[in-house]
C-alpha cells in the first residue's frame, strides 16, 4: 500500500472510532435517541445542570434525556433531523473549537465535566452568530427538559396549580386526538357540573403529578 | 351554548375517514383559525351549506401538554421550529382546530384609526376605516365576551407593569381578551385548562356546527380547483395528526371558496393551484411580521408568576412610534432559556424566576419585507425576510423603554437578552447603554407570531390580490380571508381586525352566493 493510501486508511479508521465506537448502551426505554445521541444529551445535560447546588437535581437526574427523546418523537421528521444534526455538531465541533487541555479535541461526550462546561461557555459567548444560535438551540432542548421535571418546578416554586377543568359544549363534539367519536365520555348533564370559576390561589394545591411525594 | 349536537352540522375527526370522499357545499372555508371560523359561522348563520376544512385535529384538555417544548411540538407547524431565512427569526403558526386561537394569549385590540388611514393611503382603500369595521368588532366582541382583563386575575407580575408605566407617565391598560371567567393560570400558550379562553374550537366552530356547518378536521387542502374566472372547489388529502401521514383523498365542490389558511399557507395554495389570483404578482409578496423581543426583570420580593393572566396589561403609548408593549408569561422552561450562565450559576439564576416577570415589545415594521414560496413540493413555506435597520432601531428603543419601566416598578435587575450588552443590568444607570448604544437586529433575540401581507388587499387590481370585500380581483368567487390581506401592520395584535374583516367579507359573500 502506498503512503497516501495508508494515511487515508488511518484517517478512515480514526473517523470510525471517533464517530461510532466506544459509546455505552442507551436507555432501552427510549424510542428516538441513538446510543450516540443519548451519550451527548447526558453529557450536555450534566454540563448545563451539574449535580448539587441550589437545585440539587442534575440534568440526568431530572431525566432530560427521556424528555429529549419524547421531544424528538413529537417533532415532524424534517425538524427531528435538524435537532439530530445539532447533536452531531455539538458532539464533534471540538475538532474546531476544542475544550481546554491537551485532550480537548475529543468528542464532547468524552470530555470531563469541567471541559464540557468550558466548551458550552465558548458556544454561548461566541462572536459568531450561528454558533451562538446553535448553543441556544441545544440549551433550549436541555432547559425545557429540566423544567419538565416536577421536582425541579417545585424547587423553584413554579409547579402548575391544580385546575378542575369544566366541561363545555365543544367537549361533546371532540374525542381525544386519535380516538373515535365513540370515545367521547361527556354528556349534556356534564355541562351543568359545578366547578370553581374564581381566580386561582397561588398557594393552592398543585396539579396532580406535580405534588411533592409523601414524606 | 346548548348541546351543539342538536343542530344539523357535524364534525369529523381522523378516525372517521376510511376511503376517498366528495362533499358538496355552497361555501368551503379552508382554515379554522379566527378568520375562517368567523366566516364559517356567519355563512352558516345566513343559511348557507358550509364545509370548514382544518388540517389539524381538535385538541381536548386531555391533549394539552403543560411543558412548553412538547406543547409547541404538538400544536405548532413544523414542531414550532419554523424560521425565516434572510434575517433568521423563529415564527410560529398553529396546526389545530381553532388555529392560533388555541394557543395565543387572546388579546383582542382594535386597529387604531391612524393605522387604517395609512392602510388607505398605502392600498387605495375607500371603506376600510375604524368606523367601517366598528359594527363587526362589536358583534365579535359580544359573541366572544371580549373585555378588559379584570384586576382579580392580573396577579402581581401584570400589575408591576402598570405601576412602572404609571411612574413614567406612559399610559397602560388591561388587555382586552376573548376570555370568560379567567382563573389566571397563565397557561394560554399551552391551551386553557380552565376552558375560559374563547378559542375558536370552543366558540365559533361549535356554534357554526349547531347552525349546520360540516367541520372536517385532519384534512389538508392541497389545491384550489378552478375553471376560468371561477373556483369550483378544493381537493386534498386526509392527514394523520402530528405525523402528517397522508390518508384518503377528498374533494369539496362549492359555489364559492373562502381561503383562510393563514399568511404563509394561503399564498402557497394559490401558487400551487396554477398561480391563481396573481395577475398583480403580489401573491406571496409583501411578507411582513411584528418582530417581538422581551426583557425579563427580577424583583426584590416573590412575584409568584404562575398566577396571573398570561398577557394582562399593555401599553399603547408608543404605537405611533412603531411599537407596542405588553406583559408576558410562558411556560417557565421557555422563559428560562434566556437566563444567563452555565452550571451552578445557571441554577442560581433559575431561582430568580419566582421573583421575575417579563415584558415584551412588538414592532410595526413597514420597511422590513419579504416573500414566501413553497419549499419544494412540501406544502411548507420557505420564507425570506429582512429586518430593516431602521425597524430594528425601533425595537431596540422598545428594549430601552422596557428597562425603564422595570426599574420604575422597582426591579432589582433586568435580563435584557441582548447579545451586545451585559447579561444582567442592576440599575437604570447600567441600562443606559441600551439607549446610548442601541442593539442591532442581530443582537436581539426576536420571534414573531403576527404575520401579514402575502395576499394584500388593494383598491387597484394591478397592485393587490383582493378587493375590500376580500374577493380576489381575478376571480368571481374566491375570497382570501385571513391576515394575509393586511396591506400593512395593524399596529396592535392582528387577530381581532382579521376577524372583523372576515365577518364583513362573509356577510358580503352571503349576499352573493
Amino acid at each position: 500500500m502506498t503512503l497516501p493510501g495508508l494515511i487515508a486508511l488511518a484517517l478512515l479508521a480514526w473517523a470510525v472510532l471517533r464517530f461510532a465506537a466506544g459509546y455505552g448502551p442507551r436507555d432501552p426505554a427510549l424510542r428516538q435517541l441513538s446510543a450516540r445521541e443519548y451519550a451527548l444529551v447526558c453529557a450536555a445535560a450534566d454540563a448545563a445542570f451539574p449535580p448539587g447546588g441550589v437545585i440539587p437535581l442534575s440534568g440526568t437526574q431530572a431525566r432530560i434525556p427521556a424528555h429529549a427523546d419524547r421531544y424528538l418523537a413529537a417533532l415532524p421528521p424534517r425538524n427531528r433531523l435538524l435537532i439530530r444534526l445539532l447533536f452531531v455538531l455539538i458532539e464533534h465541533a471540538t475538532l474546531i473549537f476544542p475544550a481546554p487541555g491537551w485532550d480537548g479535541w475529543r468528542r464532547f461526550s468524552a470530555l470531563s465535566l469541567e471541559q464540557r462546561m468550558a466548551v458550552l461557555e465558548g458556544w454561548a459567548h461566541s462572536r459568531f452568530l450561528p454558533r451562538r444560535l446553535a448553543f441556544q438551540g441545544l440549551r433550549a432542548v436541555l432547559t425545557m427538559g429540566y423544567f419538565a421535571c416536577p421536582a425541579v418546578l417545585r424547587a423553584m416554586g413554579l409547579a402548575p396549580l391544580a385546575i378542575e377543568t369544566p366541561v363545555v359544549a365543544a367537549d361533546l363534539l371532540y374525542p381525544p386526538i386519535g380516538q373515535p367519536k365513540s370515545s367521547i365520555r361527556f354528556g349534556v348533564a356534564d355541562l351543568d357540573r359545578a366547578v370553581p370559576r374564581t381566580p386561582l390561589d397561588p398557594r393552592g394545591p398543585l396539579q396532580p403529578g406535580f405534588e411533592a411525594p409523601p414524606a | 351554548m346548548s348541546d351543539p349536537r342538536t343542530g344539523s352540522g357535524e364534525v369529523r375527526v381522523f378516525a372517521d375517514y376510511q376511503r376517498d370522499f366528495t362533499e358538496v357545499a355552497d361555501v368551503v372555508v379552508v382554515g379554522s383559525g379566527p378568520c375562517g371560523a368567523v366566516a364559517a359561522y356567519e355563512l352558516a348563520a345566513a343559511g348557507k351549506r358550509v364545509v370548514l376544512l382544518e388540517e389539524g385535529p381538535p385538541f381536548t384538555p386531555a391533549d394539552f401538554e403543560l411543558e412548553g417544548s412538547l406543547s409547541m411540538a404538538r400544536t405548532m407547524r413544523e414542531g414550532g421550529l419554523r424560521f425565516t431565512m434572510g434575517t433568521v427569526m423563529p415564527t410560529m403558526q398553529a396546526i389545530a382546530l381553532g388555529g392560533g386561537s388555541l394557543v395565543n394569549s387572546a388579546i383582542c385590540n382594535r386597529c387604531p384609526d391612524f393605522r387604517f388611514q395609512e392602510w388607505a393611503n398605502e392600498a387605495d382603500l375607500a371603506r376600510t376605516s375604524r368606523k367601517d369595521l366598528e359594527p363587526h368588532y362589536d358583534a365579535i366582541a359580544a359573541f366572544l365576551g371580549i373585555a378588559p382583563t379584570p384586576d382579580a386575575v392580573q396577579g402581581p407580575r401584570n400589575l408591576l407593569f402598570r405601576d412602572g408605566c404609571k411612574q413614567l407617565g406612559y399610559g397602560s391598560e388591561p388587555c382586552p381578551r376573548n376570555v370568560r371567567e379567567c382563573r389566571g393560570s397563565g397557561e394560554c400558550f399551552t391551551g386553557c385548562r380552565a376552558r375560559a379562553k374563547q378559542s375558536m374550537d370552543i366558540s365559533y366552530v361549535p356554534a357554526a356546527i349547531q347552525l349546520g356547518a360540516r367541520v372536517l378536521t385532519s384534512v389538508r387542502a392541497e389545491e384550489l380547483l378552478s375553471n376560468g374566472r371561477r373556483v369550483t372547489g378544493v381537493a386534498g388529502r386526509v392527514v394523520a395528526p402530528f405525523s402528517g401521514a397522508p390518508g384518503p383523498r377528498f374533494r369539496v365542490e362549492a359555489k364559492a371558496v373562502v381561503l383562510a389558511a393563514g399568511v404563509l399557507a394561503s399564498p402557497l395554495l394559490l401558487q400551487r393551484s396554477g398561480n391563481l389570483a396573481n395577475s398583480s404578482g403580489q401573491v406571496g409578496e409583501q411578507l411582513q411580521f411584528h418582530p417581538g423581543t422581551s426583557v425579563l426583570g427580577v424583583f426584590p420580593d416573590p412575584v409568584d408568576p404562575i398566577f396571573g393572566a398570561t398577557q394582562g396589561y399593555q401599553c399603547l403609548h408608543f404605537l405611533r412610534d412603531g411599537f407596542k408593549l405588553e406583559t408576558l408569561w410562558a411556560p417557565p422552561g421557555v422563559l428560562a432559556v434566556r437566563m444567563p450562565g452555565m452550571g451552578h450559576q445557571f441554577k442560581q439564576e433559575l431561582l430568580d424566576l419566582r421573583f421575575a416577570t417579563v415584558f415584551d415589545a412588538i414592532a410595526s415594521c413597514h420597511r422590513s419585507r419579504g416573500r414566501v414560496r413553497e419549499r419544494g413540493k412540501s406544502l411548507q413555506p420557505s420564507m425570506r425576510w429582512s429586518f430593516h435597520p431602521d425597524d430594528a432601531a425601533i425595537l431596540a428603543h422598545a428594549v430601552w423603554v422596557m428597562a425603564e419601566i422595570f426599574f420604575a416598578a422597582g426591579a432589582r435587575k433586568i435580563v435584557p437578552g441582548v447579545a451586545s450588552h451585559a447579561d444582567e443590568m442592576h440599575s437604570i444607570a447600567e441600562a443606559e447603554s441600551l439607549r446610548s448604544r442601541p442593539p442591532r437586529a442581530r443582537d436581539m433575540v426576536c420571534a414573531s407570531t403576527h404575520v401579514f401581507g402575502t395576499a394584500r388587499m388593494h383598491g387597484d387590481p394591478r397592485h393587490g390580490v383582493v378587493d375590500e370585500d376580500l374577493k380576489a380581483h381575478d376571480l368571481d368567487n374566491l375570497y382570501v380571508v385571513d391576515t394575509s390581506v393586511f396591506p400593512l401592520s395593524p399596529a396592535v395584535n392582528p387577530m381581532f381586525t382579521g376577524m372583523a374583516l372576515a365577518r364583513r367579507s362573509a356577510l358580503a359573500l352571503a349576499e352573493r352566493v
